[in-house]
């Protein structure tokens, strides 16, 4: 209990714009993860790519604004990796990337 | 003078030489990724993505007026996502439940809810 009242009242927590903000941003993490079984076509490099600059942007922004907000930090770090895959995933499906042995011989 | 104002800004602790300008500033990347994507079909444009700009992009336009100092930069690029991430959602919803070619418009809503 102690600890919760400790989240509850913090400087960071859900009484203040420092918590719901990266909350939001965990929307982009969820969206995502919904896309991952999308097929590769309907990826948009043009948003992905931009989200790949975006959230490693805002790890550094996180870690250095006043108060350090480690959910923030948390959520860019998952976006990341989630964004980056999308774009690996985008990219071998416009041929920029070499795909596996038997794909590689349709191209 | 203006030598010495530009200098100011430069040295701004939340000038160009720190990330509280640049990642801010970058996220307009967001924003010019959806124009740049406006004229692309329909079918290729993901609800759950746009949707999540759409509600971030609202969220964080009202914090930045709530926050100290307020930031009109931070308000300004979260309500260009806003604006374009329901520009792209009210494109993809009529074109998959509102098209007047009816068969069409069945095709494509059964397309996208296979592939969510």
């Amino acid at each position: 209990m102690a600890s919760f009242r400790a989240f509850w009242n913090s400087p960071v927590g859900p009484k203040t714009t420092h918590f719901w903000g990266p909350v939001a941003n965990w929307g982009f993490v969820a969206a995502g993860l919904a896309d991952m079984s999308k097929p590769p076509e309907k990826i948009s490099g043009n948003m992905t790519a931009a989200m790949c600059v975006y959230s490693a942007l805002f790890m550094r922004f996180a870690w250095m604004v006043q108060p350090r907000n480690y959910l923030l930090l948390a959520c860019h770090v998952s976006n990341e990796t989630v964004q980056l895959y999308q774009l690996s995933r985008w990219a071998k499906g416009q041929g920029y990337l070499p795909q596996k042995k038997d794909e590689a011989a349709t191209q | 003078m203006a030598n010495s104002k530009l200098q100011a800004l430069w040295n701004h602790p939340a000038g160009p030489k720190t990330i509280h300008f640049w990642a801010p500033t970058f996220k307009w990347g967001i924003t010019i990724a959806n124009i740049l994507d406006s004229s692309k079909p329909p079918e290729q444009v993901s609800y759950a993505q746009q949707a999540a700009i759409m509600g971030s992009g609202l969220i964080w336009t009202r914090w930045g007026t709530v926050i100290t100092p307020k930031n009109w930069n931070l308000v300004s690029v979260n309500f260009g996502m806003a604006v374009t991430s329901m520009f792209q959602l009210a494109r993809k919803t009529q074109h998959d439940y509102l098209s007047s070619n009816d068969q069409q418009g069945e095709q494509a809503a059964s397309e996208s809810i296979e592939d969510q």
